[in-house]
């Protein structure tokens, strides 16, 4: 009797364990969703009572700079851009929309920061970025009072949103240089976002369009709509 | 309280606090919820040798791949360090941190007694002394990850963010070796009966 009792329980156990495994699968990536969805807002908000648009984050002396741990992550391929005919558009709720050439960007006034670039995966290097600042940017195409939200699309199909605060940060940068030098082709050139104050999936390289809109799209990023958190504040 | 009222010769079965169950459950669940998406999140570049490292096996991981491993231990970042912060409270207001906690007397008990039940308690009382700046360390060094913009004192509190990232990775052998040292030092002490006090 006690045999067969304990048989018994050892066949229960083992079908339930078998089923969690199964059902564990899949109920997990369903609690996952729920989970995300759950605490990203409170998150967010937290993050966004954290973050000060007017305070400045501290800068690395140059000798910090650590050329070799950067690394590249592409996202499909690196585009060919001819500097020559590019444009950059700045478009959406504004009333003064621009398409500017490289060099009339460049007559704004051009900045460097020494910041430390980290990455979602959780490596960090610390990067010299030389560029114009976005609110420069933004500020000339007269945008209406009503805006909250930046659009970036990239040459590669990439694109990212932006809270309007963190994107007219003034260590928010379109850079066009990295540690000293031009901006090399692979990291973003002619035209890519830097910032100390978002993590790296959000900044687009290959920058050729900024739409400023008062409302989020369904689609808020590249890997926001995968799952990515979008506010990605650091 | 001496070793024998810890025999408990008036009261056989050791009785624990509610709050003090309910915080020693939500504390191995948040745990285990940290730790797990915590390496899913590791596994993405491994602390130790960056691309080229040895990811941990699937069965440690929780949330299936970075951003859900990331959803995963930023919602029970809340579980843990609220947990953590009402027992700091409960334990201050109700005093108990006067005789829970490592004293003068368990360190020369340690010292001089050569009674093995009151050298096991002092061990004891040394262990979960220790466990509660590991616990915090790793929730400082977890802040300084997640904002190292605002809170950028933190990285250079550590000299550089590899060091950092280090020190939050070895929060999780230090809770694994705890929790051993800790179950095997209860049993030592109070048999199952104590153990088993702690969770019903």
């Amino acid at each position: 009797m006690h045999q067969f009792s304990s048989r018994r329980r050892f066949l229960e156990l083992s079908g339930l364990s078998s089923m969690s495994l199964l059902l564990g699968g899949c109920a997990l990536s369903l609690v996952e969703g729920v989970v995300g969805k759950t605490f990203e807002p409170l998150n967010q908000n937290v993050e966004s009572l954290l973050f000060n648009p007017q305070k400045l984050i501290p800068e690395f002396p140059e000798s910090d700079i650590e050329p070799n741990a950067f690394i590249i992550n592409t996202y499909k391929f690196t585009p060919i851009i001819d500097p020559l005919t590019f444009r950059l558009v700045v478009d959406g709720e504004v009333n003064n929309p621009l398409s500017l050439s490289i060099a009339e960007i460049q007559q704004l006034p051009h900045q460097t920061m020494t910041i430390r670039h980290v990455c979602v995966e959780g490596w960090a290097a610390i990067v010299q970025w030389g560029g114009v600042r976005l609110c420069d940017l933004v500020a000339l195409a007269h945008p209406k009072s009503d805006v909250r939200f930046v659009y970036f699309e990239s040459a590669d199909g990439y694109y990212e949103s932006w809270d309007l605060a963190s994107a007219v940060h003034p260590q928010t940068l379109l850079a066009d240089q990295k540690n000293g030098q031009p901006l090399p082709i692979e990291n973003g050139a002619p035209l890519r976002l830097a910032s100390p104050i978002k993590l790296g999936y959000k900044q687009s390289k290959w920058v050729t369009r900024i739409t400023l809109v008062n409302q989020l799209r369904r689609s808020k990023g590249y890997w926001e709509d995968q799952g990515y958190e979008w506010y990605a504040g650091l | 309280m001496t070793a024998d009222s810890v025999q408990g010769r008036s009261h056989p079965i050791p009785r624990q606090r509610k709050p003090a169950k309910i915080f020693h459950w939500v504390n191995i669940i948040s745990l285990l919820l940290m730790m797990t998406s915590g390496l899913q999140i590791y596994n993405a570049n491994p602390v130790f040798g960056g691309r080229n490292g040895i990811p941990f096996p699937p069965i440690f991981l929780l949330g299936g791949w970075l951003a859900g491993g990331r959803h995963w231990h930023f919602a029970a970042m809340w579980l843990f360090a609220l947990n953590l912060l009402w027992y700091g409270v409960y334990i201050l207001m109700t005093r108990r941190w006067r005789h829970r906690f490592i004293s003068g007397k368990d360190v020369k008990a340690l010292q001089r007694t050569q009674n093995q039940k009151r050298r096991n308690y002092a061990w004891h009382r040394l262990a979960y002394t220790a466990i509660i700046p590991i616990l915090l360390l790793a929730i400082f060094t977890g802040l300084g990850m997640y904002k190292p913009a605002q809170f950028h004192w933190i990285v250079d509190c550590f000299g550089s963010w590899q060091a950092l990232r280090i020190v939050h990775f070895a929060t999780v052998p230090l809770v694994v070796i705890y929790a051993v040292i800790h179950s095997w030092l209860s049993l030592k002490v109070g048999g199952s009966r104590l153990v088993e006090s702690m969770f019903w």
